[in-house]
């Protein structure tokens, strides 16, 4: 099933497509996990991919910054163009790709090291900056990922002495301290109890005014809260695109309505 | 994205190779080490093998006034040794690897498993001292005795108990190797107890074994192979202990059948002669010793990887 | 149908075999409170003031260790500066870049023959490389030795301990954009470091103890000697010479050698264990 499919014209102006996702296949060993899969994803806007277990969204997800190229097994072709250039191409720069989309995990990962270095870890591949910058860039990457007032007074402290939520939260800052344009979130609230939860998905919502913002998540209330366009996968091909009011009211395709409402898991 | 930033970028690239080739540079080395070692003993032994040929490894002789030397004792003793270590200390290792697994309280399990460690991690000289000054007294005044006394007198098995008790010489040597090789082969043992899959045992239990006959008919049975390749890393470091056996067995390059009497193995004669080796023959023979301990260590050394990976593959991890 | 008389049976035969079992943990633990016994027990006569300030003395006088203490803990520091890296470098070789690779499986078995060489056979072979070519016995040569066991040991711990350490981390470095070479120097080392230093202790306290390796590298020296170019006095070495005399006062030095050296290696082994414990309990 191959379904290239864009939104309905809304009231309001189009936003601009960031990166634009053509006949993408990937493939563990011989067997094909994703089929020709096609879609845009819009800037500023949050998009999330739902369907069940297996149905290759956390692998279409993880394309998206080629995350997969760590293992020697697994490898795409088609096309994925961000700002209209194909990071799929061989000669394509990984670490200045990952620099320009960042990823956040759906197990928090703090770095052993304090929560100062977490966040600096980052800003300091790239660049070299005085300490008083740094210090700046830091605070700036906390504050936005809200979790500022919490960890001013121990910086210096290991980023593993904090609880789960707030290491999630830490991920995010860290990720969104070098500046990325295009933010990855897979399953960032899986793990976390449902306070943090509604904390990170307050954070989504106020990021993604900066941020082109894809999110994988299995929970489909989290998806029609937070998402402004919905893409709905099974068996690793893209079922339905669109605005996420249309997917989750009246979706287009059977398959999306049984799954919105349901019908099977 | 700046121009720095890209530059500094660059950099990591070239970063990334060094330390990449770097580790396989190393990597390498390990490699040329066994290879060095080879070579440097086969160059070493190489004059005593041309001179002596074949005849090397039967020969009895050694004689340093008059230039002659053999193998045979030597080679006599190490295996001798080892033998008795391996089969006094195998069913002791295995004891121990039972009572930790199946009887030992859970609480007690780490102190008494870290105890049977430290053994392994007393160093060969403090065995060998001990050996020489409370080990071979007690053997000499109190258990040899007896053993002449009542082995002695047995047809054939007698053989190997006659002679006047020194407190040194073979036996002794291999008591002491047991005991050195019993926390090596107890640690490989109870790993590789812990690999079998609680269902298996429970089934027996839940049939009405005992104990002793789960162990005996269903652990060891799923777990040979990794306990031959324990067994056989044991074998190994008997083989190749040297200060250990130095001090108690008597170093005398001779062969008998009585295992109370004094004999050698070929790292007890390094240990002793090299410094005194006078002649460029003497000197080589002593290489020529330590290259056959060398190629005998390598070999079962290499049958007790190749038994352990076999079971890893096995168990499946 | 159930034979009684084979059940009782049964029931005896396991009690026996449990029995021996217990007895053969007993005689382990029994041999290893007499070694330590024996050692303190002949030990600590040697205990003075002047074990660690004056060298060895020369038959029939009093003295201490001194120059055999420094020797070992000089050629001791040398092979782990040395070894370290080396066995670092190569377990991250076998852990992090040769998967899969023939040349990681060849040197991951190497290692492992390495690893359990007999030590003399290490003496001989630095004999031939170190001592033959500069014409003469030397520390540089003894810690060579020492080097080449603490190596194996290092590789083995290095990439066991890097193989515990999470995909997850590092995913999450290399999605930053982090080059493979930070990802492991400044992530996943740092995550490894309690369980590495572990395997280094190990090593060390391996070292500690060996002779063998010392014979015909290191020799022995009477005198104190900081000359790492010359023969070095040093404790195993010492020991074996003290031990096997007719003197008193050397054989009741050896003793305190032995002492030294035992508990020495029995703290570092506790220590490493509790190392390596405490890092499994932080979360």
């Amino acid at each position: 099933m191959q379904t290239t499919a864009h939104p309905v014209a809304a009231a309001a102006p189009k936003p601009a497509v960031k990166c634009e996702v053509k006949d993408l296949r990937f493939y563990y060993k011989q067997y094909e996990a994703l089929k020709g899969i096609g879609l845009p994803l819009y800037d500023k806007r949050v998009t999330a991919f739902i369907g069940p277990s297996g149905c290759g969204k956390s692998t279409l997800l993880r394309v998206l910054n080629r995350i997969y190229e760590l293992y020697p097994d697994q490898r795409a072709t088609g096309e994925v163009l961000v700002d209209g250039h194909n990071i799929l191409d061989p000669g394509q720069d990984l670490n200045l790709l990952r620099a320009k989309i960042g990823m956040v995990f759906q197990k928090p990962t703090p770095f052993p090291m304090s929560i100062y270095d977490n966040v600096a870890f980052g800003i300091r591949l790239y660049q070299r900056l005085r300490s008083r910058e740094l210090d700046e860039r830091v605070e700036e990457a906390l504050q936005r990922a809200a979790l500022w007032n919490e960890v001013k007074d121990k910086l210096r402290q290991s980023g593993l002495s904090l609880s789960g939520g707030q290491q999630q939260r830490l991920c995010i800052a860290r990720a969104i301290a070098v500046k990325p344009e295009i933010l990855l979130l897979d399953e960032p609230a899986s793990a976390l109890d449902p306070i943090s939860t509604q904390r990170i998905e307050e954070l989504i919502a106020e990021l993604k005014s900066d941020y082109c913002i894809v999110i994988v998540t299995h929970n489909m209330q989290q998806a029609a809260r937070s998402s402004d366009y919905t893409a709905f996968m099974y068996l690793g091909a893209l079922v339905e695109f669109d605005e996420t009011e249309t997917i989750f009211t009246h979706p287009g395709q059977k398959q999306t309505e049984d799954y919105i409402t349901g019908r099977f898991g | 994205m700046t121009i720095a930033m890209v530059a500094r970028h660059d950099r990591q690239r070239l970063w990334d190779l060094l330390f990449r080739n770097a580790t396989r540079a190393f990597a390498i080395l390990v490699l040329l080490l066994l290879g060095g070692v080879m070579v440097a003993l086969g160059v070493g032994a190489w004059p005593a093998f041309a001179h002596f040929g074949p005849g090397f490894l039967t020969s009895m002789a050694w004689n340093p006034v008059k230039d002659e030397y053999g193998a045979l004792p030597a080679i006599f003793g190490t295996l001798a040794t080892s033998a008795i270590a391996m089969l006094i200390g195998v069913p002791l290792a295995l004891g121990v690897a039972v009572f930790l697994t199946e009887l030992c309280p859970p609480f007690l399990r780490r102190p008494i498993g870290t105890m049977i460690e430290l053994l392994a991690g007393i160093p060969s000289i403090i065995y060998g001292i001990w050996g020489l000054f409370v080990l071979a007294p007690f053997l000499q005044e109190t258990v040899q005795p007896v053993l002449i006394d009542t082995l002695g007198n047995i047809p054939l098995i007698g053989l190997l108990f006659e002679g006047p008790p020194l407190g040194l010489g073979i036996l002794t040597a291999g008591f002491i190797l047991a005991m050195m090789v019993l926390p090596f082969i107890t640690a490989v043992t109870r790993d590789v107890f812990l690999t079998v899959p609680p269902m298996l045992r429970e089934s027996a239990y839940g049939l009405g074994a005992t104990t002793s006959e789960v162990v005996r008919d269903i652990v060891v049975p799923y777990t040979r192979t990794g306990i031959i390749g324990g067994v056989m890393l044991g074998l190994g470091r008997a083989l190749g202990e040297t200060m250990a056996v130095t001090f108690v067995i008597g170093n005398a390059h001779e062969i008998h059948t009585s295992l109370l009497a004094p004999g050698t193995t070929i790292s007890a004669t390094l240990a002793n002669e090299f410094t005194e080796a006078v002649t460029p023959l003497y000197v080589s023979s002593l290489f020529a010793l330590g290259f056959i301990l060398f190629v005998i260590t390598f070999l079962v050394l290499a049958a007790a990887k190749y038994m352990l990976i076999r079971l890893q593959r096995q168990a499946g991890t | 149908m159930i034979s009684m008389g084979r059940y009782a049976r049964r029931r005896v035969a396991n009690r026996l075999w449990l029995a021996a079992s217990m007895a053969a943990t007993a005689l382990g633990l029994i041999f290893l409170f007499l070694v330590l016994y024996a050692l303190l027990r002949n030990g600590i006569p040697a205990i003075s003031g002047t074990l660690f300030t004056t060298s060895t003395p020369p038959p029939g006088s009093a003295g201490g260790l001194a120059n055999a203490i420094y020797g070992s803990l000089i050629m001791t520091i040398v092979a782990t500066l040395v070894g370290t890296p080396v066995g670092m470098l190569t377990g991250t070789f076998l852990s992090e870049f040769g998967k899969g690779s023939v040349l990681a499986s060849v040197v991951r078995f190497v290692n492992d023959i390495l690893l359990s060489a007999p030590s003399i056979i290490i003496g001989l072979f630095v004999y031939q490389i170190v001592v033959v070519p500069m014409g003469h016995f030397s520390a540089w040569a003894g810690s060579a030795a020492l080097a080449l066991i603490v190596i194996p040991v290092v590789v083995r711990t290095t990439e066991n301990m890097l193989e515990l350490v999470p995909h997850g981390l590092r995913e999450a470095a290399a999605a930053l954009g982090t080059p493979q070479w930070r990802v492991i120097v400044q992530v996943i080392y740092r995550a490894a470091m309690q369980g590495i230093l572990t395997g280094v202790m190990l090593a060390v306290a391996r070292i500690a103890g060996e002779t063998a390796p010392l014979l015909f590298t290191a020799l022995n020296n009477q005198f104190w000697s900081a000359n790492m170019n010359a023969p070095i006095a040093n404790l195993p070495v010492v020991i074996f010479q003290f031990a096997l005399s007719p003197y008193d006062d050397w054989r009741t030095l050896a003793w305190g050698g032995a002492m030294l050296i035992t508990f020495t290696i029995l703290i570092l082994n506790v220590l490493a264990r509790m190392l390596a414990g405490w890092s499994s309990r932080t979360p």
